[in-house]
């Protein structure tokens, strides 16, 4: 099976990478300077994301389907919630701040 | 200028390609994760037969033991009395030669032998139970039985090829002295067992017999001292009844607990679809092997199985084997299996380390989960805060009416006997990354917070049928707990008439 198989894990982690780097974009373009407890912030907050999505795939193939989608209602909710602070941190601008590349 | 356009529409590029990845990892991941959830290989115990079933590390939760110490008076079980199929037996005998007898006539007038009369005595409540199966649930499954019975044919068709089979299962013809010294050898010939063969030590004789355990189809295996007080008191296997019950045989020094889970979604689909044969089978069938292989090394020994039957009571063994724990339905749950585990036992004397009793957390958690009792269509799981003050025989643990319990199992349709509180415990699950993350963090917890939000999750999160919903109609409708398995759906395959139960009839 594809989705279990080393191919596809190997293949998530290059896009994992690939998301990695459109976010510094996406970051240099608002002007946020991304120091490493930012960095870690966001991992942490894509973790999160990446597991209520996670949780609705395995419930729903273990037939926990309507149990999947609360799990990633409450997990969309919690990242979104998350996600609007994480933004404000990750707007700040603190002491030994470069200038962010043009 | 051309350098910052180029440089914008890099960036832009670089912009679209994390959104297309974020987009992508998140498909994959639901991909990933349904593949985790349906795998054949999260079917703890039914990918293969090898000690990795056996996966969840005991040792931090190993204690000395025992794990049971008695409170009171200490007593064997009975054939006749707790064994609950010996007690309805015992009991439909004297009641259908007297079949006017109602509950308030006096006891004695039906007959019974003392010992029952004694343990209806201690527990009344079973006594209305019993008669109460016989005198209305029996009569009434077999009108619905003629009504929807159909509906579960093909599940009752997956039990009898191995109800078939537990028949060709050797039983003891004599007693243990006898009969455990006595290989089976091809087409019956028995043979007396060979000198006993010399281990190199008690722990590599442990690690051998695990080994082959498993080979023969175990999906759990611990070894423990047998206990004299968890035999029967009477009728062991091949036994004159003027034997002499009172004292364990020496050979039965040590008890080998060996467990095998009932397939998954059979199990998930109780109690109407599931049935306990599949995995009575191959653990009988996996305890007649090792008593084979323990025979061929020259030492004697004696299976104790579902399918050939038992001279012990198994769940205290295990518990002490360190399989696992007493949860709130009585039975043992392990961190493997949950309470999905059918157990054999067996007794020999070839000298082995002992395995230690473990706490992994089932205690404290039953006692906030309740799940079980709440669903149980008989009400016979307590739904008490704790069992303080539950003594059975002189232990003080959970237990529960199986009175009540089988009354049910008359009760219900598809192959005989229940196993919802199997099913809805949430110990009872595969073996993913979802419930192994439980698995790993809850025993881990001292605070109990993790179990607490865990539970909160599975009441609010995960549907539970109410337990009426069981029942027959008009109050119920044969609920299951999940859909049955696609190949059970006798509407898919047969060509004959079925009607759904629904309702209110």
């Amino acid at each position: 099976m594809f989705f279990n198989s080393g191919l596809f894990w190997f293949f998530m982690g290059m896009i994992t990478i690939l998301v990695g780097v459109g976010f510094k974009a996406f970051a240099n373009d608002r002007g946020w300077v991304l120091n490493w407890w930012k960095w870690l912030l966001s991992i942490i907050w894509y973790v999160i994301f990446s597991l209520s999505v996670l949780s609705f795939g395995t419930l729903s193939g273990e037939n926990e389907g309507s149990a999947g989608v609360k799990i990633l209602l409450l997990g969309l909710f919690i990242s979104i919630v998350l996600g609007v602070g994480l933004g404000r941190l990750l707007g700040l601008k603190t002491e030994g701040d470069g200038t962010p590349e043009a | 200028m051309n350098d910052e356009k180029n440089k914008m529409s890099r960036r832009s590029f670089l912009k679209a390609a994390g959104i297309a990845g974020f987009v992508a990892h998140t498909g994959g991941l639901v991909a990933a994760g349904r593949v985790s959830g349906k795998s054949s290989e999260t079917y703890t115990g039914w990918e293969s037969n090898n000690p990795a079933t056996n996966f969840f590390n005991r040792k931090p939760f190993e204690f000395a033991g025992p794990a049971h110490k008695p409170v009171g008076e200490v007593r064997r079980p009975g054939h006749m009395t707790d064994y609950v199929f010996g007690r309805v037996a015992t009991f439909e005998r004297a009641y259908r030669a007297k079949p006017e007898w109602r509950l308030d006539d006096p006891l004695e007038n039906l007959e019974l032998p003392p010992p029952l009369v004694a343990f209806y005595n201690e527990f009344p409540e079973r006594l209305e139970w019993d008669f109460r199966t016989f005198n209305e649930t029996i009569p009434n499954n077999a009108e619905d039985r003629r009504k929807y019975g159909n509906y579960y044919f093909l599940a009752e068709a997956y039990e009898s090829g191995f109800s078939a089979v537990a028949g060709y299962l050797p039983r003891p013809d004599a007693p243990p002295e006898v009969s455990d010294f006595q290989t089976a050898g091809f087409g019956g010939m028995k043979q007396p067992i060979g000198k006993p063969t010399t281990f190199k030590s008690k722990g590599l004789a442990a690690e051998f017999i695990k080994e082959m355990a498993h080979k023969y189809g175990a999906t759990l295996v611990g070894i423990t001292r047998t206990h004299s007080e968890w035999l029967y008191s009477e009728g062991w296997r091949g036994c004159p009844s003027d034997y002499d019950f009172s004292e364990m045989p020496k050979h039965w020094e040590y008890a080998i607990v060996i467990a095998v889970p009932m397939e998954w979604d059979v199990i998930l689909s109780s109690p109407q679809f599931s049935t306990s044969m599949d995995a009575y089978n191959r653990v009988s069938i996996a305890a007649l092997r090792l008593e084979g292989c323990l025979k061929f090394l020259g030492y004697p020994a004696r299976a104790h199985t579902p399918n050939t039957d038992y001279d012990l009571i198994v769940p205290p063994h295990a518990v002490e084997a360190g399989l696992g724990e007493v949860a709130r339905t009585g039975f043992c749950v392990t961190p493997e299996l949950g309470g999905n585990a059918r157990m054999a036992v067996v007794t020999t004397n070839i000298p082995m380390e002992t395995d230690k009793p473990i706490d992994f957390g089932v205690a404290r958690f039953c006692n906030k989960c309740k799940l079980c009792a709440e669903s149980c269509p008989s009400g016979a799981i307590s739904m008490a805060d704790s069992p303080d003050g539950m003594v059975l025989r002189g232990y003080e643990h959970w237990y529960i009416n199986n009175g009540a319990c089988y009354n049910y199992w008359r009760e219900n349709m598809g192959p005989m006997g229940c196993r919802l509180c199997v099913a809805t415990c949430p110990y009872s699950r595969k073996d993913n990354w979802v419930h192994s993350m439980a698995r790993v963090l809850d025993p881990r917890d001292p605070s109990g917070l993790t179990s607490s939000g865990l539970l909160l999750l599975q009441k609010n999160f995960f549907d539970y049928p109410e337990a009426v919903e069981y029942r027959r109609p008009p109050d119920g409708h044969f609920a299951s707990f999940r859909p049955e398995p696609d190949y059970l759906k006798a509407e898919k395959y047969l060509d004959i008439k079925i009607t759904k139960p629904k309702k209110g009839g």
